[in-house]
């Protein structure tokens, strides 16, 4: 019964317009993100400046290509555009994946989980049909041209989705974030001299209403733009609360990429009128035969589109658990905290004073962070643990190149977190330069003393 | 999409209406529990502590100027000594206001052209017999400002009867005096008159807490202060901490010494406590803080008082370095080094936790919650 339906399901068919309004949307985003970063002057600023970048785990030989960064944005800004057109589509779409990819890898001081999501979503889209309705390809060879695409193709968008926003909610179901209101208390009398909604910003209840509406906008909101009575509301609230975010925080793209994605959720006869609207203002108009031509794969094909959306889907909703595999408070240690979708949820700050001491005379040198690390780098490391360790790896090659004989590097790092008063934050007695930089837990941070429960 | 996007307006105009609503209008002031009110905090900061602030440095300024220009025109022992009462007048009164690097200020590298320390002695000396030097030059920072008068007026020579002979046989000497006084004057005269132009209004006006906001950089600039040029300037570093050996010659007012490098420094840390108190009933970081209701959520202690409390530790083991601060890190450094560390304790709660109460950016670029 239940595998028929599944079977039913899986060869259910739909309008392929919401994979062509989210292609064109999703490139076109990408290219303004890529222009604002360079305008900005932040390739130069993040990954051409610093001496030292902070790699991932494993992937330690993804770096900064010196003055050739600058054709790597290009690059990936020029996919992205022939995304957004349908030029090409499958090879810009993983050109995308992979070049935007590259980017985030190369310094883990500038992750964002909105720059997560992109990856994941170019590396959806390159693995799903959005190529063949709209798209300069069909132009050029109608014969690709199809209508239909099989439900599935679209779902897997809303899926990631809702992913997205219902683990977000679950990771908000905290006791600083439900009952204390942190961090938004402290974030949010920052901004009290905004015009209208400047003096409400600094009461307290007002903290507690946003956390609370947050996570249950969190929570519902995939559900409730799925339900065709609800979504325009659900819509609206999208809207809205993204807005708000980008006028409260300093998050960048990240409300625009959310609410245009959202976008997905709408069903097919309105992204049809979309694009109607979009010919309208083409000097040519792209092939619309009336007949409908639904795209079938072939069984091998299917099966193995299905089993990497399988597995892709598997890894997304696991991986933001791998921190209950730690035994440490999550927020303290931040192992296993990134890639999951844990948004605005802490307002940590740090302070770390190295400290070099040569192996063979026993003189100590304090170094200056700043002459190795750019402000966001040294903002960065001084609260998370596996960048301490591999910037304590750096210092002690650089100082052994200084002539140090053995340097032993130790640090002497303060964090504050949501509010509480500061406190160590490692051993200052582990040498930190034989300290493995892995996955396992690390035994020397120092407990957080405080308790936050929840998810 | 119309229908819904003109949706989504609408309802984002009412929510901002029922918000704005909720204010009286025609009030100014914020209602009580609005939280801090930023713009009142920086109008009291421009008026009330920097402007006042630069022009008593000002008139010290201008004395320095008159009386080593007296010494340069008749250099005896007895206006050397009317010049160099001038200088430490005018350090003890620079250590009131180094702490305002930013703005204008910023702008000049204020404090690159007046109090970069150890000077160097060799450029210095270079400097006199070629003739030709540019102040603005990187390599000359250490041989301008107050510790280039240091050794100018007290380490020149071993006696004042000597310093006045070498000035008095010495147009070059006569002439490096001269010009770095003048430099400081018009450095600092540059700052002066845009705090007293337009700059003010900038100051007062800029109110947000992003990395570019009036309130970060006062904030930056003054942990900063305290981190590098007090704890770590005036005692870290002669006492050693960063290097393993005390090198009391690196400290301020070397040449001088006597009892003025501890007033100095003692004058520098009040000054960055009383920028922390300000005035009773007058806006400043620690009605800011009570403002906002910042505390330690473990203990629920008041973070204004913890801050308060370790200046007070901090202070009182600074002011137990005298009388002599030289004969200090040369004969008991560990007394120092405690001091340096009591400070180290004020640095994390200004730098960590001040910082993360008050909510001000660090950087431009953006992040999603640390």
């Amino acid at each position: 019964m239940q595998i028929a339906r599944l079977q039913r399901y899986l060869h259910a068919y739909t309008p392929a317009a919401p994979l062509a309004t989210f292609r064109m949307a999703f490139g076109l985003l990408v290219l303004a993100s890529v222009v604002r970063f360079w305008a900005k002057g932040w390739i130069a600023e993040l990954y051409l400046q610093p001496r030292f970048f902070f790699s991932y785990y494993g992937f330690e030989w993804v770096r900064p290509l010196g003055v050739y960064t600058y054709g790597l944005f290009a690059f990936c800004g020029l996919c992205a555009l022939l995304m957004a057109v349908g030029y090409w589509y499958r090879t810009a779409a993983l050109g995308v994946f992979l070049s935007f990819t590259y980017i985030e890898l190369m310094d883990k001081s500038t992750y964002l989980n909105h720059y997560y999501f992109v990856s994941l979503a170019a590396l959806l889209l390159a693995l799903l049909p959005a190529g063949r309705y709209f798209a300069l390809d069909t132009h050029l060879n109608p014969a690709r041209w199809r209508s239909e695409v099989p439900r599935w193709t679209v779902d897997a968008l809303r899926l990631l989705m809702g992913i997205v926003y219902v683990y977000a909610g679950l990771a908000k179901l905290n006791s600083d974030w439900l009952l204390e209101a942190m961090p938004l208390r402290i974030w949010l009398p920052a901004k009290n001299d905004l015009p209208l909604i400047g003096p409400l910003l600094g009461q307290v209840w007002v903290a507690y209403a946003f956390s609370w509406f947050g996570a249950f906008y969190d929570l519902t909101v995939p559900f409730f733009l799925l339900n065709r009575r609800t979504r325009p509301w659900a819509y609206a609230t999208v809207v809205v609360f993204h807005v708000l975010t980008a006028v409260l925080f300093p998050i960048g793209m990240f409300p625009y990429v959310m609410m245009v994605a959202a976008l997905v959720f709408f069903p097919a006869d309105w992204h049809e009128r979309v694009l109607q609207r979009v010919r309208g203002l083409l000097p040519f108009s792209p092939t619309a035969p009336l007949l409908s031509a639904p795209l079938r794969y072939g069984p091998a094909r299917r099966q193995l589109l299905l089993l990497t959306l399988g597995v892709f889907f598997v890894v997304q909703l696991v991986l933001p658990f791998r921190y209950l595999l730690y035994p440490h408070e999550l927020f303290w240690t931040e192992e296993g905290y990134r890639f999951s979708w844990r948004v605005m949820l802490m307002e940590k700050m740090g302070y770390v004073q190295f400290k070099v001491v040569d192996g063979a005379t026993g003189r100590i040198r304090q170094v200056d962070n700043r002459a190795h690390l750019s402000v966001l780098q040294e903002k960065m490391m001084s609260t998370q643990p596996d960048m301490l360790v591999q910037f304590a790896h750096y210092l002690r090659d650089y100082y052994a190149g200084q002539g140090v004989t053995n340097p032993q590097v130790y640090a002497d790092a303060y964090v504050s977190l949501n509010g509480r008063l500061g406190k160590s934050f490692i051993d200052p007695t582990v040498d930190l330069a034989r300290v493995e930089d892995d996955l396992r837990p690390k035994p020397w941070i120092l407990p957080f003393d405080d308790e936050i429960t929840g998810l | 999409m119309k229908k819904t996007l003109l949706f989504a307006l609408t309802l984002l105009l009412l929510s901002v209406g029922i918000f704005s609503c909720q204010k009286d209008p025609g009030t100014d002031t914020p209602e009580p529990g609005a939280g801090p009110d930023r713009k009142a905090l920086l109008t009291y900061w421009a008026d009330s502590l920097v402007k006042p602030g630069y022009q008593r440095f000002n008139t010290k300024l201008t004395t320095l100027k008159a009386k080593t220009t007296a010494f340069t025109a008749a250099p005896t022992a007895a206006t050397l000594l009317e010049a160099r009462q001038a200088w430490a007048s005018a350090y003890v009164e620079w250590q009131k206001v180094e702490l305002y690097e930013f703005g204008p200020a910023e702008q000049v590298s204020l404090r690159n052209r007046f109090n970069i320390y150890p000077a160097d002695v060799a450029g210095i000396n270079r400097n006199i017999s070629a003739g030709t030097y540019d102040f603005e030059l990187s390599t000359a920072i250490p041989q301008q400002g107050f510790p280039a008068l240091d050794y100018l007026l007290n380490g020149i020579a071993t006696s004042d009867a000597a310093i006045a002979q070498q000035y008095a046989t010495s147009a070059a000497h006569r002439r490096y005096l001269t010009d770095v006084v003048a430099k400081m004057e018009q450095t600092f005269g540059t700052v002066y008159s845009q705090w007293n132009g337009s700059y003010r209004d900038t100051f007062v006006g800029n109110t947000g807490t992003d990395a570019s906001s009036s309130l970060s950089r006062v904030v930056n600039a003054y942990s900063l202060y305290f981190e590098r040029f007090l704890r770590a300037g005036k005692i870290g570093i002669p006492a050693g901490t960063m290097s393993g050996t005390p090198l009391p010659e690196k400290m301020e007012a070397y040449y001088h010494r006597g009892a003025l490098p501890l007033q100095l420094a003692t004058t520098a840390h009040a000054t960055v406590q009383a920028f922390f108190n300000g005035r009773a009933g007058q806006p400043s970081l620690k009605s800011y803080l009570d403002a906002l209701g910042a505390k330690d959520s473990r203990t629920g202690q008041g973070l204004a008082g913890l801050i308060n409390t370790q200046f007070g530790v901090s202070f009182q083991q600074l002011s137990s370095l005298g009388p002599d601060l030289h004969a200090t890190f040369t004969s008991r450094n560990p007394d120092a080094v405690a001091s340096y560390n009591e400070m180290q304790k004020a640095v994390r709660l200004l730098k960590v936790d001040m910082t993360s109460a008050l909510s001000v950016t660090v950087t431009y670029v953006d992040n999603d919650g640390d």
